[in-house]
């Protein structure tokens, strides 16, 4: 019965309670969106491989790195493999059809991310052809393409000599389950870029990092120490992070990106949590005579206050799980729109779990002043409507 | 001679607002039996309600003592004198203070929750309260969709209905037609006279305080006067 009293309370009043609601979902749903974004943003840096080094131009990243390094890099003691990895910058149609694409050792790929898996096609095709590329699975969705597909790309960094665009041929398609690796990029080979460039007449050709490969066991703090001493009096001085760090300057690139989207997700909380304090103490001042029934007929001041506690747990809750559900419908759908900017965006147990808590908290805070002005009741204020 | 049910040996209550001191009641002294129908009356802030209001427990004396049952008040905590309210008074009041968003089985049987009794139990007690009063077909009705009369009586059904030792209405019939008046008078009769029940009335009108065995006069927060009606009136 109280539970039977908790939930006509609630529903005496349709309008407020469906708005009240439906705003909590929004709220709960916006803040699952926006802690997925921040997420996904961190997948890079959480799942990075601690035995993959990222070695760059120590001057910025957008200074190449001789290719003569790549040999020497590999005489380090522990380092397995280092590939070339150059950041290429085409667009495929026009500038909504951006998405990453690196020319690789593609003998080296799948040694140096072993994550990739290819399920389509294979690394044989791939090397079968200079135009040859592999694509992940997250293209495949985008764009439909399928081994044998051609893709035509303009590169805003490598032009051609006549302006013809750059042609590539699917060879393969890869997945991965590493959040690390980003389903939405083309791999092609590195010398496809390099002999097209040597064939127009330039000499310096370079890449713009090296990803090495370490040796289990290996510390891999001596090995960034001995990478960076190795060039510290060379022309192109070099600098060596772990793939984590690598991946957190990057993200730092765009800014504070974590703290800005989470403080919106805290503004919204916060003026949805005033909103259903504002209705619950309504709902509490309307239950006055109410509460002054209860407490005449021999309820204790601990019911009356579950019964008003338990009115905005149960909005909250009602509102929260509605909010939840909308998420996950919405994570497929939303993760197609933001696959090039947040690869990885999935609403995860965690962000629902947060989410869900957050909406009981509201519930808790928006609930516990009226009904601790209901505890507080006097009976005959209440029944006299003067409370 | 047996013990009286209700024993107030000068009991007052002192509201302060401000820096004034209104005495709703003073000193009153007055000893009820068990079984016995009792009528207050008095013009408007006489202590009439306020003295309601103490013997249910509702509200506690600045100074006095109260005792029901050789039980003083004033030694149970907040939380036993709920209690007690639960198994030991029914209220009935002049708004009928029914929880509009409940039928009127559910408001009947809102005070048996406090009881150790299955669903099952307390279906049943409330559809024979419902019963007593007339109201079986109205079981389902929402206090907005009865008359007066008819949430009154589903009002006195939910005071009954936990078999308290005494009812305390505070003006039953205020806002009632004669016919719906008589009709809850009536209801209060066969209570007192078939089921024992000590009855504590409080009312203003002279019709209704006829079907009492005993009406208080209270002025000024003072108790004036205890009359005896040899022949209470039938409604």
């Amino acid at each position: 019965m109280p539970l039977r009293l908790i939930l006509r309370n609630l529903l005496k009043r349709p309008l407020r309670f469906t708005l009240t609601a439906g705003a909590l979902m929004m709220a709960v749903f916006l803040v699952c969106v926006l802690q997925s974004l921040v997420v996904a943003l961190d997948a890079g840096v959480r799942e990075a491989k601690s035995d993959r080094i990222v070695v760059q131009s120590a001057v910025s990243l957008f200074v190449g790195l001789p290719l003569a390094y790549q040999s020497k890099i590999e005489t380090v003691e522990g380092v397995e493999r280092a590939m070339k990895m150059q950041w290429f910058g085409g667009i495929y149609q026009d500038s909504s059809g951006f998405f990453a694409q690196f020319g690789v050792d593609t003998d080296r790929l799948l040694e140096v991310y072993d994550e990739i898996r290819i399920v389509e096609g294979s690394l044989e095709q791939l090397r079968a052809g200079r135009t040859h590329c592999l694509i992940g699975k997250g293209l495949v969705q985008r764009y439909g393409w399928e081994p044998g597909s051609r893709i035509p790309l303009q590169s805003q960094i490598f032009t051609r000599g006549d302006g013809s665009p750059w042609e590539f041929t699917v060879a393969g398609i890869y997945e991965s389950d590493s959040a690390s690796i980003d389903e939405n990029t083309m791999f092609f080979d590195f010398r496809y870029l390099e002999e097209t460039l040597r064939a127009r007449g330039e000499t310096e050709i370079d890449a713009g990092t090296y990803i090495l490969r370490i040796a289990p066991g290996t510390d891999a703090v001596r090995v960034m120490a001995q990478v960076d001493s190795m060039f510290e009096n060379d022309a192109q001085r070099v600098q060596a992070t772990s793939e984590a760090e690598f991946n957190a300057q990057f993200v730092s690139m765009l800014g504070n990106i974590p703290f800005f989207v989470s403080s919106i997700g805290g503004g919204v909380l916060a003026a949805i949590a005033l909103a259903v304090l504002n209705t619950m103490i309504m709902a509490g001042r309307e239950q006055s005579r109410d509460v002054g029934i209860l407490k005449a007929l021999g309820f204790t001041d601990r019911t009356v206050f579950a019964v008003l506690l338990g009115q905005s747990l149960l909005l909250c809750s009602l509102g929260g799980f509605l909010g939840l559900g909308l998420a996950r419908l919405a994570s497929g759908p939303i993760s197609m729109v933001l696959s090039t900017q947040f690869p990885g965006y999935e609403v995860t147990p965690g962000v629902l779990g947060q989410a869900a808590a957050v909406a009981l908290a509201i519930g808790l805070v928006a609930g516990i002043t009226p009904a601790w002005r209901a505890r507080k009741l006097e009976v005959v204020d209440a029944l006299r409507g003067e409370a | 001679m047996t013990e009286p049910l209700i024993v107030l040996e000068g009991v007052s209550r002192i509201y302060r607002r401000g820096g004034e001191q209104l005495h709703a009641l003073d000193k009153v002294d007055l000893k009820i039996e068990a079984g016995s129908f009792y009528a207050f009356m008095g013009p408007s802030g006489s202590g009439k309600s306020t003295l309601l209001n103490l013997i249910g427990g509702l509200d506690r004396p600045d100074e006095g003592s109260l005792s029901v049952a050789g039980q003083p008040l004033a030694a149970l905590s907040g939380a036993d004198i709920a209690r007690w309210r639960a198994s030991s008074v029914g209220f009935v009041f002049q708004g009928f203070n029914l929880i509009p968003v409940l039928s009127a089985r559910d408001n009947v049987e809102l005070p048996l929750l406090l009881a150790p009794l299955s669903r099952a139990q307390r279906r049943e007690h409330a559809a024979h309260a419902l019963e007593l009063v007339g109201l079986s077909d109205r079981a389902d009705h929402r206090p907005s969709q009865l008359s007066g009369g008819q949430q009154q009586r589903v009002a006195i059904a939910r005071s009954i209905v936990t078999d308290p030792t005494m009812i305390l209405a505070d003006e039953p019939t205020g806002d009632l037609d004669r016919a719906a008046a008589d009709s809850v008078l009536d209801l209060l009769g066969r209570l007192h006279e078939q089921l024992d029940k000590t009855i504590l009335m409080v009312t203003h009108d002279p019709r209704a305080a006829a079907a009492a065995e005993y009406t208080v006069h209270l002025d000024k927060g003072r108790l004036e006067s205890v009359e005896r009606n040899e022949t209470p009136a039938k409604a």
